[in-house]
């Protein structure tokens, strides 16, 4: 047989693949994988929407409430998410003293500093997961 | 009256996984899922491991689905994205550049009938498989083999010629049709 004839035939034998036993059991663990995956991925979209709801929903109470323009309602919420957001707040502010840095005043940012470091985080984040997919690739 | 998947085309099933469809993916995972594992095992990776990277070659092929146009076979765009995430391993433990010749292992050709590709490939070394098998197996073009295992172009064509050459002794004197082990498509 000649090279020209062997190649294709080559190409042939590569091309049938013999059908593996545990089929079924294969497809289903890829299937398993693919729903693992997915319900991952719902839970961290949907922490991500919770945060950015209620940072949203904060932002536009503090707005409403220093303008002095809040209704009753509007109040009672404001300040329950505010004392969420204060709790919050304390409690990174007494992660940041234990890792030595009780200089950085949380309380004393303004709301652009806290906007801009969210930003910074969020490209960090962004940033590693694209080295992580080109890693993948 | 709704179409049963079985019945649907690959790039008819790709389209609707790429649209989210975990089971249209499920039933093209049924259909490749064993040629993809059969590349992975004569390119050298050992059963286990074979697996692990098909169902992560398979994960990919999922979240990229929508890139996959149609232009080739649904199987073997796959087989290329798992033949990669294979090089990227053994990558790591740099087996392919050991110039490992395998010589001596090479069995006798005196039992007919009984060759098949697998046991043809053993006959081979490790860069020799592998090369033969990205190139033949999953359809990859010489420079892109070389771009992919980081090795100079001349040592992909010499491996694939000389496991080539290799393949052809141990196949022909059988006397028997190539691919005369019963296979599926």
């Amino acid at each position: 047989m000649s090279a020209d004839e062997f190649d294709p035939e080559i190409e042939r034998l590569f091309a049938r693949s013999p059908q593996m036993p545990d089929a079924a059991l294969f497809t289903a663990q890829v299937e398993q994988k693919l729903q693992k995956g997915s319900h991952v991925r719902v839970l961290a979209l949907g922490l991500a929407g919770v945060i950015g709801g209620v940072v949203a929903v904060r932002e536009t109470m503090s707005v409403n409430m220093g303008s002095g323009e809040g209704v009753v309602a509007g109040n009672a919420l404001g300040q329950g998410i505010r004392s969420v957001s204060f709790n919050a707040q304390d409690a990174v502010q007494t992660g940041l003293d234990q890792l030595g840095l009780a200089n950085l005043e949380l309380g004393s940012m303004g709301g652009m500093q806290m906007f801009w470091i969210a930003a910074g985080a969020l490209i960090a984040l962004a940033a590693a997961g694209v080295m992580k997919l080109s890693q993948d690739m | 009256m709704t179409q049963s998947l079985v019945d649907r085309h690959d790039v008819e099933l790709a389209a609707l996984a790429a649209a989210g469809g975990r089971r249209e993916f499920g039933e093209l995972v049924r259909r490749h899922g064993s040629a993809v594992r059969g590349l992975l095992r004569r390119m050298g990776a050992q059963p286990s491991l074979a697996d692990d990277i098909a169902q992560d070659a398979f994960i990919q092929a999922f979240e990229r689905c929508a890139e996959f146009r149609g232009e080739g076979t649904f199987a073997a765009w796959v087989k290329r994205i798992a033949a990669r995430l294979y090089i990227k391993r053994v990558a790591k433990e740099a087996r392919y550049v050991a110039e490992v010749e395998n010589e001596d292992a090479a069995p006798a050709t005196d039992h007919a009938g009984l060759v098949d590709l697998d046991e043809a490939l053993k006959v081979l070394s490790e860069p020799e498989r592998l090369c033969v098998s990205l190139c033949h197996g999953a359809g990859m073009a010489h420079p892109e083999i070389a771009a992919a295992l980081n090795l100079p172009l001349g040592t992909v064509k010499s491996h694939v010629k000389r496991g080539l050459d290799k393949l052809r002794a141990r196949l022909q004197p059988t006397g028997q049709p190539l691919g005369s082990a019963q296979h599926v498509g």
